[in-house]
């Protein structure tokens, strides 16, 4: 997700901070070329102008969208997110995401799953979930399948705590290099985690002080510099042993 | 084609595809069974729309948490890593009028407004001034909560306040009285609540608590020409009084989780979700229970309830000492700012620098006898604070490059009149100071009964008459 300057120049905004009103691209001196805008741009007449607040990505060759870290989220195609089941229709269950709307899980869309074997949600089932589609206006669809339809570890998670965050925090926690905090209480402790894009991860642990452990501290070092998480997590080891 | 097709073909129009305004037909079909079919369909998917809605906005729990949380409490430990008995962090701030609090128990905050107004009593109490607290659960608190009238939490929450100020008249209602039978004070307590985090009551009342402590009345007196008249001082001609109040009634609320009736203190907004029950125990200092509340929820043991008032009384003081520095630490703020007010009132402003120690010593004196600061009975801190000022306005406002005297009375001069309510955008010399004393005689300073306490308040960013000053 670097921009290396390419003949069409990139906007010199990349990978800074931008505000609505921000013109990123004047397209009067760009001819024949074809750009993907994401999320947070916006075409007008012969600039592209951000209209989120947030930090300006660019992927080769074409791609431009805005970063922002929000406690809501937006559906979009492709996103594993954590659901919540509150409801159960005859075609689908019905699934929070977080989102404006709530999600749809057909009662099919689990590996090797047909009629005879629906599976059985009670509401408040904690599901680990695959974003297939997503336009404005419909409720979004998801699935327990990935492209391919196999189950892919979707599914439901039992046990554990789930914690909410925001979105900037689950796409760090997803990032690699490792969230320093994760990594480091990943070597000292043993917990398995689950991230959704949603601005939710799950965590579960032999013993409810590690979670809480794990969790805690994640939440808190959302707000710190790496500097800063760094001795926070040398301050947390040390208060462990 | 035959007539009898084309009628077969229509037929089967008509059926399969019911015409209406949600599918796309070009016709539509004007049948009383259509439109009745219409309508229902549009009601239920309003319905579905509402049910969608109120599920969105409800606290969506997973069966994980409710067990974890019952599970983690068993070895005796939360969510937030504290244990069953602790409570959240508390902050005190408070506004820059009196009687405004602004309360934050975690991540729970309630904002709390004192007002008071002149009213008629009540007839069968007629020297006992009247409080009354009105709560808003601001939207923008919770998804649940709606805009409009309060609803069931709200008026439970409202009702435990002001049963903990009442019945154990912790707020001094006779001294409220300014004619018997004719005017006494009637206080007003708003509670707003901006962030609910769980455990509103015990903020709100903190917050009312806080608020009530710091709120200051105007000094009315009786006189005029016949000696009847009521005169509202306003407040930079008589210091305001503060309210009394004999004691703090302090809120405290347990939650009972899972089914061996584990205690909590403080819920947490997941822990309320899962609680079966709840209880808010208010207590002072003095170890008196002034209110109990246990709406519903599944039943206790008694041996747990005296448990929980024993705990309750610790954290009872632990909190009420919270109160109280915080009001203190509000409270010599307070009589510093009046202090510098009062010592640039003295003099002209030309030479504000050179006469400033002068008027330290002078406005010192004065302090020391002059009636506006008889109530405060920390005089000696603020001597000490007083010995320890020095130097002009730049050390106590780091704004203030000095007043240029003359354009300063010009202005003023030309000013109509002082009760004028607009706001000027003076230069941001005292941001925060309150109505300063205007001691000129010609501005008419009595005012009759009529008028509210707002006009007995001059607006914050009025310069000071120093025109008129002696």
């Amino acid at each position: 997700m670097e921009a290396k300057p390419s003949s069409s120049s990139p906007s010199k905004f990349v990978d800074q901070l931008v505000v609505p009103g921000d013109v990123i691209l004047d397209l009067s001196n760009m001819a024949n070329q074809t750009l993907k805008l994401g999320g947070g741009l916006r075409q007008d007449g012969d600039s592209i102008c951000a209209m989120k607040a947030g930090k300006l990505r660019f992927m080769k060759p074409n791609k431009y969208w805005v970063e922002s870290s929000q406690k809501r989220y937006v559906p979009s195609a492709g996103d594993n997110v954590l659901g919540v089941v509150v409801d159960t229709k005859p075609e689908n269950f019905v699934v929070d995401i977080k989102g404006p709307a709530l999600a749809f899980l057909p009662v099919l869309s689990f590996e090797g799953g047909t009629r005879r074997n629906i599976p059985k949600f009670e509401v408040g089932t904690l599901l680990y979930v695959r974003v297939v589609n997503a336009n404005t206006g419909m409720n979004p669809e998801v699935s327990c399948m990935d492209a391919n339809g196999k189950a892919a570890e979707y599914g439901i998670l039992k046990d554990g705590y789930m914690f909410e965050s925001s979105t900037g925090l689950s796409r760090m926690l997803l990032s690699s290099p490792p969230h320093p905090v994760l990594e480091g209480l990943g070597k000292k402790l043993s917990f398995e985690i689950a991230v959704g894009i949603n601005g939710r991860f799950w965590v579960n642990a032999s013993q409810s002080s590690t979670v809480i452990l794990v969790g805690n501290a994640i939440q808190k070092s959302e707000s710190l510099s790496l500097v800063q998480q760094k001795i926070y997590l040398e301050k947390l080891l040390k208060s462990i042993q | 084609m035959s007539s009898f097709a084309t009628f077969a073909k229509t037929l089967l129009q008509t059926l399969s595809s019911p015409p209406c305004v949600f599918t796309k037909v070009k016709t539509r079909c004007h049948h009383r069974d259509c439109y009745r079919r219409c309508r229902l369909r549009r009601r239920r998917l309003q319905a579905r729309e509402k049910m969608e809605q109120r599920l969105a906005s409800s606290l969506i729990m997973t069966v994980n948490e409710k067990k974890f949380i019952e599970d983690a409490l068993l070895s005796d430990i939360r969510v937030d890593g504290r244990r069953p008995f602790d409570y959240r962090n508390l902050t005190i701030r408070f506004g820059s009028e009196d009687g405004s609090s602004e309360v934050q128990l975690g991540q729970t905050q309630v904002i709390g407004f004192v007002t008071g107004q002149l009213t008629q009593p009540y007839r069968d109490r007629p020297n006992e001034g009247a409080f009354a607290i009105y709560t808003e659960f601001s939207p923008m608190a919770d998804p649940s909560f709606e805009p409009g009238r309060p609803g069931e939490t709200a008026i439970e929450l409202g009702r435990i306040v002001d049963r903990g100020l009442r019945e154990s008249r912790a707020v001094d209602t006779e001294s409220l009285c300014v004619i018997a039978g004719k005017l006494v004070w009637s206080i007003r307590i708003d509670l707003h609540i901006i962030d609910n985090g769980g455990n509103l009551v015990d903020a709100a009342n903190i917050a009312a608590l806080a608020a009530l402590s710091t709120f200051r009345r105007p000094e009315c007196t009786l006189g005029g020409e016949d000696g009847q008249e009521l005169i509202v001082h306003p407040p930079d001609v008589r210091e305001p009084l503060p309210l009394i109040l004999h004691h703090f009634p302090v809120a405290v609320t347990f939650g009972f989780i899972g089914k061996e009736n584990i205690v909590v203190i403080d819920p947490t907004h997941y822990e309320e979700a899962v609680m079966g029950g709840s209880m808010t125990a208010t207590l002072n200092t003095n170890g008196d229970v002034c209110a109990i509340q246990k709406a519903g929820g599944d039943g206790v043991l008694q041996s747990v309830i005296m448990q929980c008032l024993r705990i309750a009384s610790v954290k009872a003081g632990d909190i009420t000492s919270k109160i109280k520095n915080a009001v203190e630490s509000y409270n010599t703020q307070r009589s510093l700012r009046k202090i510098k007010r009062h010592n640039l009132d003295q003099q002209g402003s030309s030479d504000v620098a050179k006469h400033h120690m002068e008027r330290l010593t002078v406005g010192s004196d004065q302090s020391g006898n002059g009636s506006q600061f008889n109530e405060h009975d920390k005089t000696n801190k603020r001597n000490n604070t007083l010995k320890g000022f020095s130097g002009g306005p730049a050390s106590w406002d780091p704004y203030s490059s000095g007043v240029d005297g003359d354009a300063l009375r010009t202005t003023l001069a030309s000013r109509v009149t002082p009760l004028d309510k607009h706001k000027e955008e003076s230069s941001p010399v005292n941001p925060e100071t309150k109505p300063s004393p205007k001691s000129s005689d010609t501005i008419g300073l009595e005012m009759k009964q009529s008028k509210t306490l707002k006009d007995a308040v001059k607006p914050k960013h009025k310069r000071r008459n120093k025109s008129n000053a002696c």
